[in-house]
């Protein structure tokens, strides 16, 4: 137990003190901020420019109301506009994501002749204008309305404009039965879908986009941690091994206790970097992020907190475990890249998986994925995220995961031991198994 | 009481005897050397006796017990080649490598600086290990092997890739050790640093003891048979296979090895009759020549 714990001691303050400790705790944090919310707020800006329309319709009556749906209903802003003025809005454009991003001028023109689409593909030409609606009776008929214009639009626009144009004709039409003004509005007034989950008789508010970003931290913290510690711990035994160090250690202690101070020695580091990250979120990105999400609250459950928890850290040890027997077999960094991917992959399967079994968490796939141990700190946790399975199943997956990550670590203990001392050449599977044989005391 | 017995020990990878059948007896005390050429199964078994690997068969005792882990903590080891973090600070990895072996933190800060300061290291305490060189290197790990004031001291090839002056200072904490009772094991395939070093000798060759025990013994044992001639002039009388059984020329002085039953005065007159003698001293075999004869009739 002592050098465990000395061995932990060392591992989590050697790494501690290196610079790429603290280069790599502030550099994430950068990047994430450069790649998510840099962009967020760009889209979240005016475009300064207003876009300047004409809509051309048979009646003026019908011209004028597409242009009341035009400029007085929301639009999504989704749209970066690379010509945005960023310092303008920066500030108050926390909580107006309801207002369009863009003004538009409506000119309404209710001669839909050729020679006034002639005019009006000059005008767009020459720049006095920036596109034209052609909702002409035939257009309307058919449903089938064109925008000209020089710049053809996001995607998000463009299905916000056929919102827009949908109701436009919907309330065209009801006018044109004797239906107006609040009484039409009322009747197309769309439905707003709640979720209630019932537990036990319990009704709670089903959280949907909070359980979904409960997983994908989780799972994006978990696959930084297996990639940037498991490495680590595997480029660790290498080094040992390469420059004999662990002859010393093993005159002193065991493989296994070796092996469990390494890996939490490096398990403890990841945490605190995390857990770092986690402050540094708390203090700067979160206001920020909960104002961007301020449609959804992001709420998450004292038990998805408690499965973040359990479930991240076994995920952890069972796979840096695996890095750390790989380190013990290869003999050097070049091998252990080729060794990275074959790692991985359950994780990434597991990945692959999180959609389907979000969308169906009680799938017999679903429950029994869920059960497998390289899978289950994904996907189990996924399941207690989205809707909490019965309890036999999280402590089945939990047992399973525990009693898994205790094999890898006698067995690697084991390797561990015996490839140390051998040098040269790498292993083939069947000496592995052999060595696992000999390595009984 | 020894402080170490190996009984019939083996140890095989594969197809690959590395030890076959090896007993040794260490007594409290002494200087022992490990000789063989290279590949002979040194280190092999070095690891065995002090735990790091585990024999097929045979039987390790230590202190006049079966080797058990808690030996462990009175024996301290120096690894073939360096065994150190190299990341790591000189004076924090000898504070950790003896708190490993069971001392407190401060006891162990304490004396590795009292190791550093004899051993010259003292300005180099705050550096990495990669920074130091490679004499300093090995100081530091022997400072490391000996921190906790082990019992017995085991080292594999201590004095491989050192320059003179550091295999000297060495040397002198070598005897320090000795002189302060402690035991001592090294390995080495330069069989004159045995030589001068050693109390008892086990010479293995191919896994297997060639020749065990007392240094001294083992020398008696092969007897006065050698010659050294300084002389000028005809050589004639090496030629004579009476007298004769085969030389070494060195340039500046030949070592004769006398022909069974030849008397050595037989060869002087011989030598003199026709050459000038400067030197003729009658000399115990060199280790190295026990070395070969032994492994000769091992062989034959």
């Amino acid at each position: 137990m002592r050098n465990t714990w000395l061995i932990i001691q060392r591992e989590y303050l050697e790494r501690v003190r290196q610079r790429s400790f603290l280069v790599l705790t502030l550099l994430l944090p950068a990047i994430i901020v450069g790649a998510f919310v840099i962009p967020s707020r760009l889209s979240r800006m005016k475009n300064s420019k207003t876009q300047r329309l004409v809509v051309v319709t048979s009646t003026p009556q019908f011209g004028e109301i597409v242009r009341q749906q035009l400029v007085t209903s929301t639009k999504p802003g989704e749209e970066a506009s690379p010509d945005a003025d960023k310092d303008k809005d920066k500030d108050k454009d926390a909580d107006d994501d309801d207002k369009p991003s863009r003004d538009y001028a409506i000119e309404v023109d209710s001669n839909s002749s050729e020679p006034e689409r002639t005019a009006l593909r000059n005008r767009v030409t020459s720049g006095d204008i920036d596109g034209y609606l052609w909702l002409s009776d035939d257009a309307v008929a058919a449903r089938k309305v064109t925008y000209y214009g020089r710049e053809t639009g996001g995607f998000m626009e463009k299905s916000w404009l056929s919102g827009q144009l949908d109701r436009a004709i919907l309330l065209e039409e009801l006018a044109q039965r004797g239906v107006g003004g609040a009484q039409a509005d009322e009747l197309l007034k769309p439905v707003k879908l709640e979720t209630m989950h019932l537990e036990a008789g319990r009704e709670t508010k089903a959280n949907d986009r909070g359980a979904f970003f409960a997983v994908l931290i989780m799972v994006m913290l978990l696959y930084m941690a297996v990639i940037f510690y498991g490495v680590s711990v595997m480029r660790a035994v290498l080094e040992e091994k390469n420059s004999r160090v662990m002859e010393v250690m093993l005159s002193s202690a065991t493989s296994t206790e070796l092996m469990a101070g390494k890996l939490i020695g490096v398990g403890a580091v990841g945490l605190t970097q995390i857990g770092i990250w986690i402050v540094m979120a708390g203090v700067y990105a979160l206001p920020a992020l909960a104002a961007s999400a301020s449609t959804g609250e992001i709420r998450i459950a004292p038990l998805t907190l408690a499965a973040f928890a359990l479930f991240f850290l076994f995920g952890y040890f069972l796979y840096s475990s695996i890095y750390a027997a790989v380190g013990a077999v290869i003999t050097s960094e070049q091998e252990g890249q080729q060794l990275q991917f074959i790692i991985l992959l359950p994780l990434i399967v597991a990945v692959f998986m999180m959609g389907p079994v979000m969308r169906a968490p009680d799938s017999p796939v679903a429950v029994w994925t869920s059960m497998v141990p390289f899978f289950s700190p994904v996907l189990m946790y996924v399941r207690i995220a989205v809707q909490p399975p019965p309890v036999w199943q999280i402590a089945l997956s939990l047992v399973l995961l525990v009693v898994t990550i205790a094999g890898i670590l006698i067995l690697c203990a084991r390797i561990y031991r015996i490839g140390i001392l051998m040098y040269g050449k790498r292993p083939t599977l069947p000496e592995i198994v052999k060595w696992l044989k000999y390595a009984k005391g | 009481m020894n402080t170490v017995e190996l009984n019939k020990i083996r140890k095989s990878y594969d197809e690959f005897v590395a030890v076959d059948d090896l007993s040794l007896v260490i007594r409290p005390g002494e200087v022992y050397g490990l000789l063989g050429p290279n590949g002979a199964g040194k280190t092999s078994t070095l690891r065995m006796m002090i735990g790091i690997t585990v024999p097929d068969s045979g039987m390790v005792s230590m202190f006049g017990e079966p080797l058990r882990r808690a030996h462990t903590q009175r024996l301290g080891y120096l690894p073939e080649e360096r065994g150190l973090y190299k990341k790591m600070k000189v004076l924090d990895q000898l504070v950790f490598l003896g708190e490993l072996k069971g001392l407190s933190g401060h006891d162990a800060a304490r004396r590795a600086g009292q190791w550093c300061e004899r051993l010259g290291l003292k300005e180099w305490t705050g550096k990495k290990v990669e920074e130091l060189s490679k004499g300093m290197q090995q100081k530091a790990q022997f400072i490391g092997a000996v921190v906790h004031d082990p019992q017995f001291v085991v080292m594999d090839e201590p004095f491989s890739g050192l320059d003179p002056a550091s295999a000297m200072v060495l040397k002198d904490a070598f005897l320090e050790l000795k002189n302060a009772g402690k035991t001592l094991l090294f390995s080495t395939h330069r069989m004159d640093t045995a030589e001068r070093l050693c109390d008892s000798i086990c010479l293995i060759n191919h896994g297997r003891a060639v020749l065990e025990g007392d240094l001294g013994k083992i020398r008696a044992g092969y007897g006065k048979r050698n010659v050294q001639i300084k002389y000028e002039g005809d050589a004639r009388f090496l030629d004579d296979p009476k007298l004769v059984q085969s030389f070494n020329d060195y340039g500046n002085y030949v070592e004769v090895r006398l022909a069974t039953g030849a008397d050595p005065q037989e060869l002087l007159r011989a030598a003199t009759a026709c050459a000038r003698v400067n030197k003729f001293e009658l000399m115990e075999p060199s280790l190295e020549e026990i070395f070969l004869e032994a492994v000769g009739k091992a062989n034959a």
